[in-house]
């Protein structure tokens, strides 16, 4: 069973002239860019700059001030592009009272997906072994990392949006993010992924987002 | 991808939530305890004239339950919002209504029921004679879910502010005044002899009502509210 | 449609529409409407009181007590009046997403509070030479207490946010589900009242009504609606210069303010 849609060139995410004011204050934009399929986007920017702010409008949680965001064809927050674009945010999204691997199976739930298949494997991927039954309150900032990341290898998602993937992360923790991004772009999925430039990113990168 | 079944949503959601109960299963009885209190002072204030409280039990317990399920309201999107997984439901590839129908679901199950089955004894604590039990049993078997629903319509556009405590209580009042109407109507009316279907029956399609739109308006009221 | 009958009209009134979404034409425009709106309210509030107070007849039941109602009445359409034209501003904002139209919904909140207040007020003046009490559970004034409370919630809900126009939207939202619930509570709270005192006074009879009285209260009408023109004109100005703080035009008109003052 191949988890991932075979690869082939699409344009998956489609940013024109996309601006963003808070309370009439521009942050960013107007900003014009293409993801394509088997593409890493770097967006870099100060603190503030507002990655993050672009990445919840890409995501479709939030609204622009101006300008279209397309993903994979469809308007961002569109019921039908639901479960296209995946976001890792500062938030991880994970529920301290539960195990890793009940955290992990409501995801994997979420998206329609059986929750036992590759959950172990993936776990040893992103070096929880042996956590599966831990609550994530037990867990350090590094592990709560790595046990978010592994929702992106079980869920489909064809575009990664991800906030400052590094942070928190050791040495072998960046490798693995990287070793991720790889395997993403080799199935013709792509990622865009923040930065503050703290972290010396391995050029991956085919396009760079600049926000001032 | 293959398109994954609304119904998976649906039970892994409520099966969370569930589970996060059960993980803090002491925090279900602080609404069981809370009503218990104030169907305590009821007696104080009023005297133990069995008479005079018979009189005003159900509308006690009635608004002692509600006002209850009051308090637990804040925690039905708030942890989630926090932790971010609020987002993760946004995101995923489910219709969101149907997302929230799971959770409101859960926090009936874990809130409102437990509320239902201390109501017996907050009625015999206030001489509600035994009789007109069962009408109180389904008109808050009725109104608790109506509470829930529209309690929850209510807590998703305060989300995205800091605290909404008195505000939650000022904003639910006008949508609650005709659920207690109708609901102690019934009760009273069971009371003193009448026709109690009609309340009932009143409450029910409401019910019905409330459980096709509220989800929806829910999910509308939370983008709105997390749209920042 | 009737619309596209009058397409020069139509075309004036979509070409007005969009004029009024930039706000320093509104803020213009509303600078230059206020004065009259506030004469115009002067000017028919004498005339009404005037023929409410001094040339209507004392009523052959109530004596002069029921003269209230020149305030009363006008002050209980005009709560409900402002409740639609908040909850109509906070659709187009919602869907449109319209920044003026959330503005006029959310300044006129606390003015449709305010009639509000002053209608339970006048109500309960009423009530006591009537019913001998402050206050009775009339079907009426019961629905009234719950508009407040609406209003109230709407406004609380609007400064919770820190983000205004955020909390706009969400306001509106609570004002939309507030016009579906409104009914609900009047129908509930007049059945309710019949289950549990049967028939109260009423506050006003339609049919006892003379044109010596109607006349006074409908001056009134329009004094009260002329009156909500100019606050909220006024408010709507205000708020406006505080969210476009930042713009050109804010700052040249904050720039001439200063030079004059």
């Amino acid at each position: 069973m191949n988890p991932r849609p075979p690869p082939a060139v699409a344009t998956l995410l489609e940013v024109r002239e996309l601006a963003f004011a808070r309370r009439d204050e521009p942050v960013f934009g107007p900003l014009d860019f293409d993801l394509e399929s088997g593409e890493i986007g770097l967006v870099e920017g100060d603190n503030g700059s507002g990655k993050t702010t672009l990445l919840r409008i890409l995501a479709g949680l939030l609204h622009a001030s101006s300008g279209t965001v397309r993903v994979d064809g469809l308007a961002a927050g569109d019921p039908a592009a639901a479960g296209t674009a995946l976001l890792l945010g500062h938030q991880l999204g994970l529920k301290a009272d539960l195990s890793v691997r009940e955290n992990l199976a409501t995801a994997a739930g979420l998206y329609g997906r059986r929750e036992r298949c590759g959950l172990d494997d993936t776990l040893v991927e992103v070096g929880l072994e042996g956590y599966a039954d831990v609550p994530v309150r037990q867990l350090s900032a590094g592990q709560k990392k790595r046990a978010a990341l592994a929702r992106l290898r079980l869920l489909p998602a064809r575009l990664w949006l991800l906030d400052e993937p590094f942070a928190n992360l050791d040495r072998a923790g960046i490798a693995l993010v990287n070793r991720l991004l790889d395997v993403q772009v080799a199935s013709g999925g792509a990622a865009l992924v923040t930065t503050h430039g703290a972290v010396s990113f391995r050029d991956q990168a085919t396009r760079r987002i600049a926000l001032s | 991808m293959s398109a994954p079944s609304a119904r998976t949503g649906y039970v892994t959601i409520l099966r969370r939530d569930l589970l996060l109960a059960w993980r803090r299963r002491g925090e279900a009885a602080f609404p069981v305890l809370y009503a218990l209190i104030v169907a305590t002072l009821f007696p104080f204030a009023l005297g133990p004239e069995g008479a005079l409280l018979a009189r005003i039990a159900a509308g006690v317990v009635l608004v002692t339950v509600l006002l209850a399920m009051l308090l637990a309201l804040d925690g039905l999107f708030r942890p989630d919002v926090e932790d971010g997984s609020l987002e993760q439901l946004l995101l995923a590839p489910q219709p969101l209504g149907l997302l929230l129908a799971a959770k409101i679901l859960a926090h009936w199950l874990t809130t409102a029921l437990p509320l239902l089955l201390a109501s017996p004894l907050l009625a015999a604590m206030l001489h509600l004679p035994v009789a007109v039990l069962p009408v109180l049993l389904v008109a808050l078997a009725l109104a608790t879910p109506l509470m829930s629903l529209l309690g929850a319509l209510v807590v998703a556009l305060t989300v995205g502010t800091r605290r909404s405590g008195m505000l939650l209580a000022l904003m639910l009042l006008p949508l609650m005044v005709p659920v207690v109407i109708f609901a102690a109507g019934a009760v009273s009316a069971a009371q003193q002899g009448l026709p109690f279907i009609a309340p009932l029956a009143w409450l029910g399609a409401a019910l019905v009502l409330a459980l096709v739109l509220a989800p929806a308006a829910c999910a509308a009221a939370l983008r709105i509210a997390l749209d920042a | 449609m009737n619309v596209h009958s009058s397409p020069t009209l139509w075309n004036r009134l979509v070409l007005w529409y969009h004029q009024m979404g930039s706000p320093p034409y509104f803020y213009a425009f509303a600078g230059r409407w206020r004065p009259w709106f506030i004469a115009a309210t002067l000017i028919t509030a004498a005339i009404g009181l005037y023929g409410g107070l001094l040339l209507a007849p004392p009523d052959y039941q109530q004596g002069d007590a029921y003269r209230i109602i020149f305030i009363h009445v006008p002050c209980a359409w005009m709560s409900l009046f402002t409740y639609a034209f908040m909850a109509g501003c906070g659709l187009v904002g919602l869907v449109w997403r319209v920044k003026l139209a959330e503005i006029l919904a959310m300044e006129a909140a606390p003015i449709g509070a305010a009639f509000t207040f002053v209608t339970l007020v006048t109500g309960s003046l009423w009530g006591k030479p009537m019913w001998g009490a402050w206050w009775t559970w009339d079907a009426r004034l019961t629905s009234e207490l719950v508009l407040l409370f609406l209003y109230l919630g709407v406004i609380g809900l609007y400064h919770a946010f820190e983000d205004t126009r955020q909390g706009a939207r969400a306001a509106a939202f609570l004002a939309l589900i507030g016009v579906v619930n409104l009914p609900i509570v009047h129908y509930s709270v007049v059945w309710w009242n019949t289950l549990h005192q049967g028939t109260t006074v009423q506050l006003f009879g339609p049919s006892r009504i003379t044109w010596s009285m109607l006349w006074p209260l409908l001056t009134m009408a329009l004094s009260t609606h002329l009156y909500l023109g100019w606050s909220l004109l006024g408010r709507a100005r205000v708020a406006l210069l505080e969210l476009e703080g930042g713009k050109d035009w804010a700052r040249a008109i904050a720039l001439k303010e200063a030079s004059r003052g």
